[in-house]
């Protein structure tokens, strides 16, 4: 942070040096943490407003007029240091670092602001927090930072989506993702790899991140008016700073492996399970039947005896599928930084390389970024900057990224019949798989390939122009443009592959994002005890999207893998999409002696999203603060050291539809008999218009002990009215639903943020910080007086949605198995036991939302020691696994493999009291005339987890001891991530989003790595 | 103060020129879809739109799989072998494992009544593409709703209505939607069943009017219309009426009745000469894919020439009954044994046995016999044009209508001719156990062909299975499928199905 205000500090200053006379003293200010020279660092004459800034390596001289005798040396990020000079003419001084971050800088919408002065509710993380955490996009570093940030990963493919939420859900079918900005230009951050997933935010190295700030309550991110509601993240990527060339090198590098491999039967063991089951269900010849299922029945079994036909299914062998498609992966991650510049112009050039495997071969992540940042002061009033962000990465696919599809390794590997060889004694792949699974995915795998590549520009050009001293115009042109490239193809040597002889599918998506933003910035103290600000811009905002996609069948021999080769062209298909959004908008600041404090804001947005006589909105918001530390009473108090309260509403938007969803259509679609068809696909709904979000925000920051101990409390009201819904609409009247402003959701929460500095004594020093949200979500009201929505009913009032905006559980409830006959049963809508649920009998249970959720962070250094652990933890959230429901079921309905720990609970003997039913081999494995053993919230599992996200170690060298190697740093680092997760979950692992069929789960990773400064 | 000036004035014309020319702005057109106001007023449009109702049919929902193999499941002509799990529910006559046709039906009756509405507003039209759009519109409307009533609600000749009150049809909407308040206030009651069938003869007579011999059997005919209206009205219990319809519909130029290897080889055509009306499958993106295709429902082959080839899943194959009707039992044909190609079957003179053979040792459930009515015959896999009547129907048809007009010799001798048709000897049969021999060979003809399940059902009989045990009495409420809750909870006026 301290970089970015360097420059605007040094212009004002370079204002204000003195004319007075008096005597000169000069010296040095140094970094105790480097020992370097610190450029741009405050010199101020104690009472006066005479001042100067150090130069490039950290010297001044300063005009000390007669009468004072106190200089001040400040720089943002190191502690303050007063220095009486007496008769020195010399002095020199070496700032310790800010543990307690007493002025930070923070940023907002559309500028920035000291902390102290913030009266909305805004999370700030910054870069060191995350760095070197070998996570290929931000979004994913997130977790467990903020109160009220809810970050979850989708799954364990590198470079996959990451599922935020910021205070809860706010949409149930419109998006729930915040508005991401980096440097100034709003992202775009909707995926649409066909072939595996790319999350867009992948494009930056998190090392290239100064800090991200999270904009929670309405209030502060109504300045981002019809897209803010769902709360919004500026990333600030990191700038040159005046001084020598400083150069940066960074590697580390290490392995990931599985975190869990599920405990699943082996092949004697599935027999006996298959044998028993079959034996439940009164068959006659239980050994051969069982046999028979799993492909192993001699052809001369009618001439053998039952127990020699058991003998066989009791030798069956094991084979291990999971260990042979799961495994560790490599990492490696280089990058080189150069930054300095002069009074004139500063630079930061980056490079970095970034490779991961997953655990499921070959599915990786390999990405290349460049970076450019530049600021040049052109003249006293005007200065021009700029931002690139260049990058490419380049995705091995996996077959699917969900899915129970045979061929799926993450599905099959644990699900497949134990007692199929993975190989033939000839080291060729086993192609007789038995069991429903008939493929062998490790032959699959091997055989098919496809990529996925995204290729992203995102950058800006900035125009500050000093207009007068205290007024600034600002102009940003900024694109982010991203191109996704992929191909997929099915090998004609696979199943899935040979019905067609081979399948090349290809995609190109392309999006362009224009923007431009031009504001003007004022600043105004009256009588020295009022001060004003004011931001006044307009912006706009264009984004085409376009894509052409196809796929052919049809190819010569396996090597021709290209789609030119096919025979058959199978599909060719693509797509023009765009929308554009015009603002206006302003803020006000306010405050008296800094103790009372107001921000006013307003937003007014057009956007061609929404139906034609709802096309503009205005977002206001009002913020208030008090600050009760520079009240008299307070000011000199030695425990009191920050206590701030603040109040805040406002509005935002959500405009996260699709971009003709207020029109009524016909689309192309429906060809028939080798013509082409059209088709009715929307209806116009000239009214649409977005979903408001209303935040009502109580807040208090606090410090104690000279802020030894700081944090914040928030407790929040979010409410989302006018929700886009797509209300259901009768098929008799030939569509399904209608988007439309109906209905009112609910999310309230506390969020509670600690941070101590518990020792600091003889060089050693302990950090904790903590958080905790609570949260409650609810859905208020729908429209015309319903209590659900009729074609989904989980979509209640009185209920909580889910993550995704999904429905709450609405299930019938789960009661045991019967003791005497092992049958599974279920409680009716009147708590009587059925074996048949009906519709009638459902009730609700809650959602997969997580409702309490935050971090812990401690940090211990001592002498260039450096000890973290980070741990981030989940409650409340529920649902069902897709790939735990496959195993729950025992392989009664089909032929998969079962948990061990789950097949030892099914009930065996009569007046056993157990939750898993007896099994049985009949009606697809349940009981006849029963519900499936998975129904109602039989297979639910609860989410929680507590995990150690984050371990690390490293040592930092004296600065003293590689300067005579000619370095100026040197760190060496050991790092672990995910190392140890509490919970009782059964499945893979509780952090993922979707069915959870045939994902690839999250991994752990260790890592070494080294950083280097000269 | 110039500069301000200057910096003012940029930031005012920018500002002015962004709100002043806003709307015009934020104005933004698709591409790839056209405004529904309008939409349908070239000729180019109304062909176009039309197409679309015709390939709704081909969803699996309807004749891609459940009007077939889901109908064959819910009766007793076959048994599932668990390879997907899939028909499981259905076959066990499991409570809501049943048909799902509401939606697409409903959607593609929209369309087709768009297009009716439309009609006036075509630009440039000829009065020949006018009735041939009204016509096409109105078979594939009448079609849509027969295949919806059918479904949900009891047939004519037997409807059971103890404890049942105002039950009825399926709601009888014939007005197109295209605007959102319509759409949101339009709650159609269920008509009775004779309403709906009213409709349904109207619809086709209209379509037999307007329509000639049509443009090919992939698209709605007057023929095709004949034969249609000649099950409808067994459906309705109209017996004269089928009589004359499936006269017409034989005396017709579309599709012809074959015999013989020719009846066996019109299964391996592309087109079903036998076809009065299919639905088309013409493109490879088209086909319904490993999981729910006919083909794959029925068998794991990928193809007859090499049955080692992997192909669907083979989920629902025929049940003993069914194997002992036309004398199928495995017959190893050559070694080794583990060759899939070294088995077939043993069959009886039925020609409709040549449709079955055993499939392959790929699936779980190991080397089944098999249905082959669909093999991938449009050209690539798991795509099959599905024959929606055949003209052989015209005969079954007209021998039942006769039966119940106490034509019994004609129906018998229409019988008889029938059945040399497929190779079988004459019988002598009267009264009821001519009906029986009727609905036997019905069941026959038409394994695969969903028609077995609403036999059943115009006739008031209980579904009886042995694998899986089924007895499932007419009074049963699963005969019926429940209609979408959404459309029950959205819709005051219309009443669930009894038991749902």
């Amino acid at each position: 942070m301290r970089k970015i205000l360097l420059l605007g500090l040094m212009l004002f200053l370079v204002n204000a040096v003195a004319f007075a006379q008096g005597r000169v003293v000069t010296g040095t200010v140094t970094s105790v943490e480097d020992g370097m020279g610190v450029p741009g660092a405050t010199v101020l004459v104690k009472g006066t407003t005479i001042g100067t800034a150090t130069d490039i390596d950290g010297k001044y001289s300063i005009n000390v007029p007669a009468g004072s005798n106190v200089l001040v040396f400040t720089f943002v990020g190191l502690t303050s240091q007063e220095v009486n000079i007496g008769n020195r003419s010399t002095i020199n001084v070496a700032l310790e670092s800010d543990i307690t971050a007493l002025s930070e800088v923070i940023v907002t919408g559309y500028g920035t602001q000291p902390k102290r002065e913030v009266t909305g509710a805004v999370s700030s993380v910054k870069g060191d927090a995350i760095q070197n955490l070998p996570l290929q996009s931000f979004d994913r570093a997130l977790q467990g930072r903020a109160s009220g940030v809810q970050v979850r990963s989708s799954n364990g493919l590198p470079g996959g989506a990451v599922n935020i939420r910021i205070r809860g859900v706010g949409s149930i079918n419109a998006g729930n993702e915040p508005l991401f900005i980096v440097d100034g230009v709003q992202l775009n951050n909707q995926s649409n790899a066909s072939f595996t997933q790319s999350n867009p935010l992948a494009f930056l190295n998190p090392n290239d991140i100064e800090s991200m700030e999270i904009l929670k309550d309405a209030a502060s991110a109504a300045i981002y008016g019809s897209q803010a509601a769902n709360g919004v993240v500026i990333i600030t990527t990191k700038k040159g700073k005046q001084g020598k060339a400083k150069f940066e090198f960074n590697a580390f590098s290490g392995e990931t492996q599985p975190m869990k491999f599920l405990d699943v039967l082996g092949g004697s063991e599935w027999y006996a399970m298959r044998r028993d089951a079959l034996v439940n269900t009164a068959n006659t010849a239980p050994e051969a039947n069982a046999l028979n299922a799993m492909g192993r029945l001699p052809s001369n079994w009618a001439t053998l005896t039952r127990p020699q036909l058991d003998a066989l299914g009791l030798a069956l062998p094991t084979y291990d599928w999971q260990r042979e498609v799961m495994g560790a992966g490599r990492l490696n991650n280089y990058e080189m930084s150069v930054s300095g510049g002069d009074e004139k112009t500063t630079f930061f050039l980056s490079g970095s390389y970034n490779y991961q495997e997953a655990s499921f071969r070959p599915v990786d992540f390999e990405r290349g970024t460049v970076r450019i940042a530049l600021t040049h002061q052109a003249t006293k009033r005007l200065s021009i900057e700029t931002n690139m962000n260049l990058s490419t990465f380049q995705q091995n696919v996996p077959f699917a990224v969900e899915g129970s599809f045979l061929g799926n390794p993450a599905f099959s590997a644990s699900a497949v019949l134990p007692h199929n060889a993975i190989y033939n004694e000839d080291g060729t792949f086993n192609t007789a798989i038995a069991g429903v699974l008939g493929q062998n995915v490790v032959l699959v795998n091997s055989y098919n390939s496809g990529i996925q590549r995204t290729n992203t520009a995102v950058g800006n050009l900035i125009t500050n122009y000093k207009i007068a001293n205290n007024l600034t115009f600002r102009s940003l042109f900024g694109l982010d443009y991203r191109l996704l490239q992929g191909d997929n193809y099915r090998d004609p040597r696979t199943p899935d592959g040979a019905g067609v002889i081979g399948r090349s599918s290809v995609q190109s998506d392309w999006r362009t994002r224009f923007i431009t933003t031009q504001t003007l910035n004022w600043n105004k103290t009256f009588n020295g005890v009022h001060n004003v600000s004011a931001i006044a811009g307009v912006e706009y905002l264009s984004e085409t999207r376009e894509g052409i996609s196809g796929a052919g069948i049809g190819f010569p021999t396996f090597q021709f893998r290209t789609i030119q080769s096919a025979a058959t062209p199978e599909s060719v298909s693509g797509f023009w999409t765009g929308y554009r959004r015009a603002s206006v908008f302003s803020s006000a600041n306010y405050d008296y002696k800094k103790k009372y404090l107001v921000t006013v804001t307003a937003r007014y947005d057009g956007s061609s999203r929404f139906g034609t006589e709802n096309r503009y909105g205005l977002f206001p918001s009002i913020r208030l603060g008090w600050s009760m530390v520079e009240e008299e009473f307070l000011k000199n108090s030695s425990t009191i050291s920050e206590m701030k309260f603040r109040a805040s509403y406002g509005l935002t938007g959500n405009d996260q539809i699709g971009n003709f969803d207020a029109r009524g259509l016909y689309g192309g679609g429906g060809n028939y008999s080798g013509s082409a068809g059209i088709v009715p696909s929307s209806l116009a709904n000239l009214g649409l218009s977005w979903e408001t979000n209303n935040t009502l925000n109580l807040g208090l920051d606090y410090g104690f002990f000279e802020n030894r101990i700081t944090g914040s409390i928030d407790a929040f009201d979010r409410r989302t009215k006018d929700l886009l819904l797509s209300q259901p609409i009768l098929w008799t009247n030939g569509f399904g639903g209608i988007s439309n402003n109906v209905g009112e959701l609910q999310n309230r929460g506390l969020e509670f943020e600690l941070s101590t500095v518990n020792v600091d004594k003889g060089g050693f020093r302990w950090n904790s910080s903590f958080n905790i949200t609570k949260l409650d979500n609810q859905i208020v009201s729908l429209y015309s007086g319903l209590q659900f929505l009729p074609a989904n009913p989980g979509i209640a009032v009185g209920q909580p949605v889910g993550r995704s905006g999904e429905g709450a559980i609405f299930a019938a409830e789960y009661a045991g198995v019967n003791p005497a006959t092992g049958r599974p049963m279920w409680l009716d809508i009147n708590g009587n036991i059925t074996y048949l649920p009906l519709a009638a009998d459902r009730k609700y249970y809650g959602s997969s939302l997580g409702t309490v959720f935050g971090g812990l962070n401690n940090t211990f250094t001592y002498k260039g020691f450096e000890f973290t652990t980070f741990f981030t933890y989940e409650y409340g959230g529920i649902g069902s696994d897709g790939q735990y429901g496959f195993l729950r079921e025992n392989g009664t309905r089909l032929a998969l493999n079962a948990l061990r720990e789950v097949n030892d609970r099914s009930w065996k003997t009569p007046g056993q009291i157990t939750d898993i039913p007896r099994n049985v081999t009949t009606n697809g494995g349940n009981e006849t005339r029963g519900a499936g053993r998975n129904s109602g919230t039989a297979a639910l599992l609860k989410y929680d987890f507590i995990r150690l996200s984050q371990l690390t170690l490293a040592y930092s060298f004296k600065p003293s001891l590689v300067n005579r190697i000619g370095l100026t740093r040197a760190r060496i680092y050991a790092q672990g991530v995910n190392l140890w997760t509490y919970t009782d979950y059964p499945g893979y692992d509780p952090e993922f989003t979707g069915a959870g069929t045939g994902q690839v789960p999250l991994t752990k990773s260790y890592t070494l790595g080294v950083q280097i400064g000269f | 103060m110039k500069l301000i000036n200057k910096a003012f004035l940029s930031l005012a014309l920018t500002g002015s020129l962004l709100v002043s020319s806003c709307d015009s702005l934020l104005q933004v057109d698709p591409r790839q879809s056209i405004d529904a106001d309008g939409a349908l007023t070239t000729p180019d449009a109304m062909n176009a739109a039309l197409n679309s109702v015709y390939s709704k049919l081909r969803s699996a929902r309807l004749y891609g799989r459940d009007l077939f193999a889901v109908s064959d499941a819910l009766a007793d002509v076959g048994q599932t072998t668990s390879n997907s799990g899939r028909l499981i529910g259905e076959n066990n006559n499991q409570p809501g494992a049943h048909f799902g046709t509401w939606q697409t039906a409903y959607f593609a009756i929209n369309e087709a009544n768009l297009i009716l509405d439309g009609l006036s507003k075509v630009e440039g039209a000829s009065a020949a593409q006018l009735a041939r759009w009204e016509g096409e519109a109105k078979f594939l409307r009448g079609l849509y709703y027969f295949d919806l009533v059918k479904v949900y609600s009891y047939i004519p000749t037997a409807i059971y209505e103890p404890g049942v009150i105002g039950q009825g049809g399926v709601p009888v909407v014939t007005e197109g939607v295209i605007s959102s308040g319509v759409a949101l206030s339009r709650q159609p009651a269920r008509a009775t069943i004779n309403e709906v069938y009213a409709q349904i003869y109207r619809d086709l007579e209209d379509a037999k009017r307007l329509l000639g011999a049509g443009r090919g059997v992939q698209y709605g005919s007057g023929p095709a219309a004949s034969a249609l209206l000649s099950r409808v009205a067994l459906y309705r219990g109209d017996y004269p009426k089928v009589v004359t319809e499936s006269g017409l519909a034989l005396a017709s130029s579309v599709g012809t009745v074959l015999s013989g290897a020719a009846y066996v080889n019109g299964w391996r055509a592309p087109v079903n000469p036998e076809s009065m009306f299919e639905v088309r499958f013409a493109l490879a993106e088209e086909s319904i894919g490993v999981n729910e295709s006919l083909q794959s429902t029925y068998t794991a082959l990928l193809n007859l020439t090499n049955k080692n080839s992997q192909g669907g899943w083979g989920d629902f194959i025929p049940n003993a009954s069914v194997r002992a009707l036309f004398g199928l039992s495995a017959l190893q044909i050559g070694t080794p044994a583990t060759d899939n190609n070294n088995w077939d079957v043993n069959r009886n003179a039925d020609v409709r046995a040549q449709l079955f053979t055993t499939g392959n040792t790929v699936r779980g459930a190991g080397r089944q016999i098999e249905n082959t009515k669909f093999m991938s015959k449009s050209g690539f896999a798991y795509a099959d044009n599905v024959p929606v009547i055949r003209k052989s129907e015209m005969h079954l048809n007209r021998a039942e209508a006769n039966y119940h007009l106490n034509n019994q010799s004609a129906a018998l001798t229409e019988l008889n001719a029938f059945k040399a048709l497929r190779g079988l000897p004459a019988v002598t049969l009267s009264g009821n156990a001519l009906l029986e021999e009727i609905l036997l060979e019905r069941l026959k003809e038409f394994i695969g062909e969903g028609q077995r399940f609403f036999d059943l059902k115009r006739y008031g009989r209980a579904i009886v299975k042995t694998t899986p045990a089924v007895n499932l009495a007419f009074d049963d409420f699963k005969i019926l499928p429940p209609i979408p809750q959404r459309e029950v909870d959205g819709n005051p006026n219309i009443k669930q199905n009894r038991g749902y």
